[in-house]
């Protein structure tokens, strides 16, 4: 039998394949069962249920026979037991082009749910990475890496054009606040943090920079915004080219090494943050001196050590949280965003499912720069539209800004009535301002920071109770506490707390009902109320109440720092819930 | 690719409604692409904004950056996204017949 001839690029791919096979991509390309489990897991199959080709085992297998064939034993003894088979025409490469950016964003939900550990993203990725090698890629992927290999950011904004908008910003923050010591410094060397941003902030929306850096002010954070090595994105993590990750991720390290700074602040963008802080080490073949952090991290951290003061009834409309694939299922960023919001928006609603389990934002993966596959993408955001919609949400925050475009798409797809935001917007709202440095973190520490407070604890389980009121009057509290809803409202109306921390699952009269019942007791109303829960479910359903929403609402188990900064955040509000 | 028809012209767009040839560009289209992005009323201060864009789209190439075009037609950001609530990028980029802009928007 003659040999089928193969075309230059397709023996490219086959050769190149070869040095991209690490134990990782070897194993999840060696190790499939077709069980099955994927397919229940990945957005497109759940909006496409008719159409098999969409199957994270079926996508994989367009480049495991592949390997089969060429690279594992199996296929050279059985090859068609395994079937296995190769690439011969640049039009089967176009097909896998399909496949790999057309069809997949890469957001890790089938990686998660595989019994065998197989992560169909990294096999997704270095397959787009081959095909990138050959030139085989989208026309939006192109231009895109294009201008971060050559200008050094993915919107080509050229350097003085970047600085002359940090200025603007700078200027009109310096004027809103009357306050000189507001304004952003440029390649200031030797500060605490060192900020980089996405490009599209700086090109089309600079409204979070300016939001950044006043909550930066407020801080009385050292920081500054390097005038090259600013985007934080990559575009290599999206098309699968090492180099071109390398390459710009060395650029925002070589930077904070230049300047001296501290720490690298990255704003949110959730493939930007994985680039940088996860993988852009290895792409670079560098170590990085300094350590990384979302500003979400950042944020937290101000609020807990008391260096800036939020009000969060300055946002009272109903959100909900989408998890970024690359922050949360990749980067284990799950707790932090939602710990922000508790203390910046008095009404969070969960979405479900969540954490690592969320589904895509249907924008992921570069896919908001592809739009010959707009239509498939759109189509197979139901699955998002329909999660969103159960919320009952009128706001969905993210902290990414791919996330943010994918998201605004769907919802004007689906006709949803959302907006979206971001956490530093959020923050920015709540935000207190303040004179100047805020009290240093030892002193906060030092005074009994709950002095004078009255505080009545209901929970039904005793080391619950024991470990909340220990807790409390560690700090300076006079506790009470109540083991179930009869004990609580007696109390309530005896001792007149400033706060309840209340439990839902109790036995007789459960946490909802006796939530209501305080809300509904004009002698209460001066009375705020911080849930805490086992069963963050049941969220919903206390907001959905209509009384005032409670003032707090934090998960099971809550660290001493969580509670403590929730509980002083929510007795600094002032002001009564409105009587119904 | 499929295409948009406004009064008796029709244009090929692409996938995320942007037109293809920005020489066919009229005012025409402007108003109907303009209600695709949820602006039903194109006012003075949008013809404004959009005849900026499109002229420094045919004298540069690219999209200007939000700067640029605040600086030079004297709207303040949050002008901008009240005109265009879908925002420069996609919104007002768009009405104007640029193509889509390139990257994570």
């Amino acid at each position: 039998m003659q040999a089928q001839e193969r075309s230059y690029k397709s023996q490219k791919v086959i050769d190149r394949m070869a040095k991209k096979l690490n134990r990782q991509i070897a194993g999840s390309l060696a190790a499939c069962v077709h069980c099955g489990n994927c397919t229940d897991s990945c957005h497109y199959v759940l909006a496409n249920p008719g159409d098999p080709t969409y199957a994270p085992a079926y996508k994989a297998d367009r480049i495991r026979r592949i390997f089969k064939r060429h690279f594992d034993w199996t296929g050279g003894v059985l090859p068609w037991w395994v079937k296995a088979g190769s690439v011969f025409t640049d039009q089967e490469l176009e097909e896998l082009k399909d496949v790999a950016f057309g069809k997949c964003t890469n957001c890790r939900r089938c990686s998660l749910n595989c019994p065998m550990g197989v992560d169909f993203a990294v096999v997704n990725r270095m397959t787009r990475g081959l095909l990138v090698s050959v030139g085989v890629m989208p026309a939006g992927v192109a231009v895109v890496s294009k201008d971060q290999w050559e200008i050094g950011n993915q919107m080509g904004v050229l350097k003085e054009d970047y600085v002359e908008t940090i200025q603007w910003m700078s200027d009109e923050l310096v004027e809103a606040l009357g306050e000189p010591a507001a304004a952003i410094a440029i390649d200031k060397p030797g500060c605490e943090i060192m900020y980089t941003i996405n490009p599209r902030e700086a090109k089309y929306d600079p409204r979070t920079i300016s939001d950044a850096a006043k909550i930066f002010h407020a801080a009385g954070e050292s920081w500054t915004m390097p005038s090259e090595g600013w985007d934080m994105t990559n575009f290599g993590l999206f098309s699968g080219d090492d180099d071109l990750g390398g390459v710009v991720a060395r650029r925002v390290y070589e930077k904070a090494i230049e300047l001296g700074a501290k720490r690298v602040v990255m704003s949110e963008c959730g493939h930007g943050y994985r680039s940088t802080r996860c993988e852009g080490p290895n792409w670079a073949g560098m170590d990085v001196p300094f350590p990384m952090e979302s500003s979400v991290v950042t944020m937290l951290r101000y609020i807990n050590e008391g260096r800036i003061k939020v009000d969060k009834t300055r946002n009272t409309t109903p959100v909900t949280y989408h998890d970024s694939c690359n922050n949360a299922r990749s980067c284990g960023m799950f707790e932090e965003p939602r710990e922000v919001l508790n203390l910046v928006v008095t009404d969070f609603r969960e979405m479900y499912p969540n954490r690592a389990e969320n589904y895509c934002c249907t924008g992921g993966g570069g896919a908001m720069s592809m739009s010959e596959y707009t239509p498939q993408r759109l189509k197979s955001a139901k699955v998002k539209a329909d999660q969103l919609r159960a919320t009952g949400a009128k706001v969905v925050v993210t902290s990414c800004h791919n996330c943010v475009d994918g998201l605004v798409d769907l919802i004007r797809h689906y006709k949803l009535d959302m907006k979206v935001t971001q956490l530093v917007n959020l923050v920015s709202d709540a935000l207190v301002i303040e004179k100047r440095a805020a009290v240093p973190v030892t002193e906060i520490a030092a005074a009994l920071v709950l002095a004078g407070r009255r505080i009545l604890v209901v929970d039904d389980e005793p080391d619950v109770r024991t470990f909340l009121t220990a807790m409390l009057e560690d700090n300076g509290a006079t506790v009470f506490a109540a083991a179930d809803g009869n004990e609580c409202l007696a109390l309530a109306r005896k001792e007149r707390p400033d706060l309840i921390t209340l439990d839902l699952s109790m036995p007789g009269m459960d946490g909802g009902k006796v939530f209501e019942a305080i809300r509904k007791d004009p002698e209460l109303a001066k009375v705020r109320v911080c849930i805490i829960t086992g069963k963050p479910e049941l969220r919903k359903l206390i907001y959905e109440r209509d009384v005032t929403p409670p003032e707090g609402y934090l998960d099971k188990p809550v660290s001493e720092e969580t509670l403590l900064t929730n509980v002083r955040r929510i007795l600094e509000i002032t002001g009564e819930h409105k009587a119904h | 690719m499929a295409m948009f028809k406004a009064g008796d012209i029709e244009l090929e767009i692409d996938e995320d409604g942007f037109i293809q040839e920005p020489d066919k560009w009229t005012e025409g289209i402007a108003t109907a692409l303009a209600v695709t992005e949820g602006v039903d009323d194109l006012t003075d201060r949008h013809w404004k904004l959009v005849r900026y864009l499109r002229e420094y789209y045919l004298k540069f190439g690219v999209a200007p950056m939000i700067r640029k075009l605040c600086k030079d037609t004297g709207f303040k950001l949050n002008e901008v996204y009240e005109m265009f609530p879908t925002g420069p990028a996609k919104g007002a980029c768009k009405v104007a017949g640029l193509p889509k802009p390139t990257g994570c928007v």
